[in-house]
């Protein structure tokens, strides 16, 4: 049996119904079992990845790149979206009618970002404050919080909860499909450069042949009428091959915030 | 009664299928509003379930962040399971209104999901965490209120169908027990009637069966249906056929009897008779005996020789001659009999009264004896001509019948005619209206067309006339001579 690990990427329960489907599907192709352990932050998948018994799970770009760098778990493949892309970028966004353009308009407003272990939701508002001179930013504003997923994000800014928000594009475009208030009602004053989608990612000492067959089976998904089905579901096109590589952005990112992977205090305070 | 007996097992069988029919709708109809009592109990089960599961997250709520709180995949499971449940509602059929309530009850689990993935999710200052933590309590007791009043309203309906499909049952129990009931009932008084209408009519036949065999003959059956009736009425043909035929044994055998004593008789008187004849006829021929004696002399012979004919009627009458039967034209012996016979007799000369129509269609010819029918005709000729003192018509016809294989003679006067009372003895032997008849011509004549397989009739009215017809078939004998 495999325990794979789901990251809050929005709300929990519709995370894990997202990915339901895909594990029977999985499940049936490689003949294995698949279970499925939500995790309530993106931080806890490094916590718990061995207390749990994970074999695997779905990172972020950012808690890849901090568990394999921690953990040594080898990425092998990420859904590549209906536009056809395969990476995701950071947005910083405010309300129109708050005022806010740029880091000073943010001098004692509220921040909410996802999580410590999050590119979007906590790197790209390190690397916006530092590029904007805000050494501290936890005494340059009113108050920050982590509110745990992106979609938390963009609603607390809409309904005010916070006034400024740091969250990943591709949630921020699905909840702007579905709410016309979120285009209407909020800015975006920047964003990150691309990084890989969230990839499945096993621990090193799996067994090979496993893990070979769940890559094969979630690689040859498009042209199986089954998996079509189940792919049209989870909102992604394909799924494509992923190896570190692709994650070179991410350490470039982090390198150029000085942040060290090794001893990344990825815990929200 | 075939008709009858078909139609009433037709009749039966529908009923009876009818009935088959009632029940077994009256069963499905009872199984139908108890799986629906099912249904409606299950469902009652699971919005039970659902507001169980409802507090039981709402109790995960209340003791996160405390020594007591569940663990984070206990808490998951629960609220999934609560998602679950919701989706399942929506397997059932609803009502427009029932699913527009479903709908809503869905959407508030969504917002109270939301509010706890929040919960689960955030990492904020304890400010901020209890109101994220109140939000999601309050969206979770306005569930449970919508749920509640949600069980309160099914609760009150449930109720209601119970009590309807109780109702329902108990009526379709009363119903069936009626059928159970009614049914050997129905069959009893279905049996009772088909067999009174068969064994009725029966008994009756039965009844006149004994009449007729303890000799009462002019009983009749009454009338019966169907093919009952039919028999009945060929009961009493053949009762009439029974008398009829008893009707000429008897008079065959009295015939026989008077034939015999009249045979008896005549012999007995013949050569006394024959001896008188010679005996006078010798006195009449003696020159002694005065010419006014012999003119009685000779009366007494004309008489003797009168009581001789009548001796060789009774004798033919007791010992028919048997008929030989040869093709004749009928026609031609009528017409040649009645030429002869007003010859003798000296009847249509032009001062004569008597006026003679003859009427002979073409016939085939027949197989017959032409003496003995001579003997018939001479001897309706002779009464037609009696009949008509005063002169009047002689009418001779002869056709073919149409559709039978029969000609028909009929010889016909314009006389005296015969009383009404008297026209049923007209062929009894011995009975005449003659001062000096025999009472044998129409008895023989009779007596010989039968013997040829006929029959003869007559037909009379006092003062206009008498109508003899006869009929003989075309291909000889039919029957027997009575």
């Amino acid at each position: 049996m495999l325990v794979i690990g789901l990251i809050p990427e929005q709300n929990i329960f519709k995370q894990l119904e997202r990915y339901e489907p895909l594990a029977r599907y999985v499940a049936g192709k490689t003949g294995t079992k698949i279970e499925l352990k939500l995790l309530p932050r993106y931080g806890n998948i490094i916590d718990n990845f061995q207390s749990s018994g994970l074999d695997g799970a779905f990172f972020g770009s950012f808690t890849y790149s901090l568990a394999h760098a921690k953990l040594g778990v080898e990425v092998l493949a990420r859904p590549m979206s209906l536009d056809n892309t395969s990476t995701y970028h950071g947005l910083i966004f405010v309300r129109k009618d708050s005022g806010i353009r740029n880091a000073r308009g943010m001098k004692g407003k509220r921040f909410a970002f996802v999580d410590k272990a999050t590119t979007a939701g906590y790197l790209l508002p390190l690397g916006y404050f530092h590029d904007n001179g805000i050494p501290d930013y936890k005494t340059y504003l009113k108050e920050t919080y982590f509110a745990g997923t992106h979609e938390d994000v963009v609603y607390d800014v809409l309904n005010r909860k916070a006034d400024v928000g740091a969250a990943k594009n591709t949630v921020y475009q699905r909840l702007a499909k579905a709410d016309p208030r979120i285009p209407g009602e909020l800015v975006v004053l920047t964003r990150s450069p691309d990084v890989p989608e969230n990839g499945l990612a096993f621990r090193k000492d799996i067994d090979p042949s496993l893990r070979s067959r769940v890559r094969d089976a979630l690689l040859s998904m498009d042209r199986d009428p089954d998996g079509k089905k189940v792919l049209e579901q989870f909102g992604a096109k394909r799924f494509i091959e992923t190896t570190n590589a692709d994650y070179a952005v991410v350490l470039k990112y982090v390198e150029d915030l000085h942040l060290n992977l090794a001893n990344y205090d990825y815990k929200n305070d | 009664m075939k008709r009858k007996i078909i139609l009433g097992l037709a009749l039966y069988s529908v009923v009876f299928t009818l009935a088959g029919f009632y029940v077994i709708h009256t069963i499905r109809t009872a199984t139908a509003d108890l799986d629906r009592l099912i249904t409606l109990h299950q469902v009652e089960i699971l919005r039970e379930h659902y507001l169980l599961q409802i507090k039981k997250v709402q109790s995960d709520l209340t003791l996160m962040e405390t020594p007591h709180s569940r663990e984070f995949d206990t808490v998951v499971k629960n609220v999934m399971n609560m998602g679950r449940i919701i989706d399942t509602c929506f397997d059932c059929h609803h009502t427009p209104r029932g699913m527009e309530r479903l709908n809503n009850l869905k959407a508030q689990t969504g917002r109270y999901q939301d509010a706890l993935s929040r919960v689960l999710t955030i990492r904020a200052n304890a400010r901020r965490f209890a109101a994220e933590e109140d939000a999601a309590f309050r969206t979770g007791e306005e569930l449970i209120t919508q749920v509640r009043d949600m069980i309160a309203i099914t609760t009150s309906r449930l109720g209601e169908s119970t009590q309807k499909a109780m109702d329902e049952i108990e009526r379709t129990k009363y119903i069936l027990f009626g059928l159970v009931m009614l049914g050997p009932l129905v069959s009893a008084a279905l049996g009772l009637l088909f067999i009174t209408g068969l064994t009725r009519p029966l008994k009756v036949l039965l009844e006149s069966t004994r009449k007729l065999k303890n000799g009462d003959l002019d009983h009749r059956v009454p009338e019966l249906r169907d093919e009952f009736g039919e028999v009945g009425a060929s009961f009493n043909e053949m009762s009439i056929s029974l008398k009829e035929q008893m009707r000429k044994m008897h008079r065959a055998e009295q015939m026989a009897v008077v034939g015999q004593l009249a045979a008896g008789l005549a012999h007995e008187v013949k050569n006394p008779m024959a001896g008188i004849k010679v005996a006078v006829s010798v006195l009449a021929g003696e020159e002694y005996i005065a010419a006014e004696d012999k003119g009685v002399l000779q009366k007494v012979i004309g008489e003797v020789t009168r009581l001789e004919g009548l001796m060789k009627d009774f004798l033919n009458f007791a010992r028919p001659q048997k008929s030989r039967f040869e093709p004749v034209n009928l026609n031609h012996v009528l017409n040649t009999t009645l030429t002869f016979y007003l010859k003798a007799h000296s009847i249509g000369g032009k001062n004569e009264t008597t006026r003679i129509e003859r009427d002979f269609q073409e016939i085939p010819q027949i197989m017959a004896d032409t003496s003995q029918l001579q003997q018939v005709f001479l001897n309706l000729f002779l009464n037609a001509v009696e009949a008509m003192p005063q002169g009047g018509t002689l009418a001779v016809h002869t056709r073919l019948e149409e559709g039978s294989d029969r000609v028909r003679i009929e010889v016909s006067d314009t006389g005296k005619g015969i009383r009404e009372g008297l026209l049923g003895k007209v062929f009894e032997p011995f009975f005449t209206t003659k001062a000096k008849g025999t009472g044998l011509g129409l008895a023989i004549s009779r007596q010989l067309i039968e013997q040829h397989g006929g029959t003869i009739g007559v037909e009379s009215r006092a003062g206009e006339g008498t109508r003899f017809t006869i009929r003989l078939p075309v291909t000889g004998k039919e029957e027997a001579p009575a």
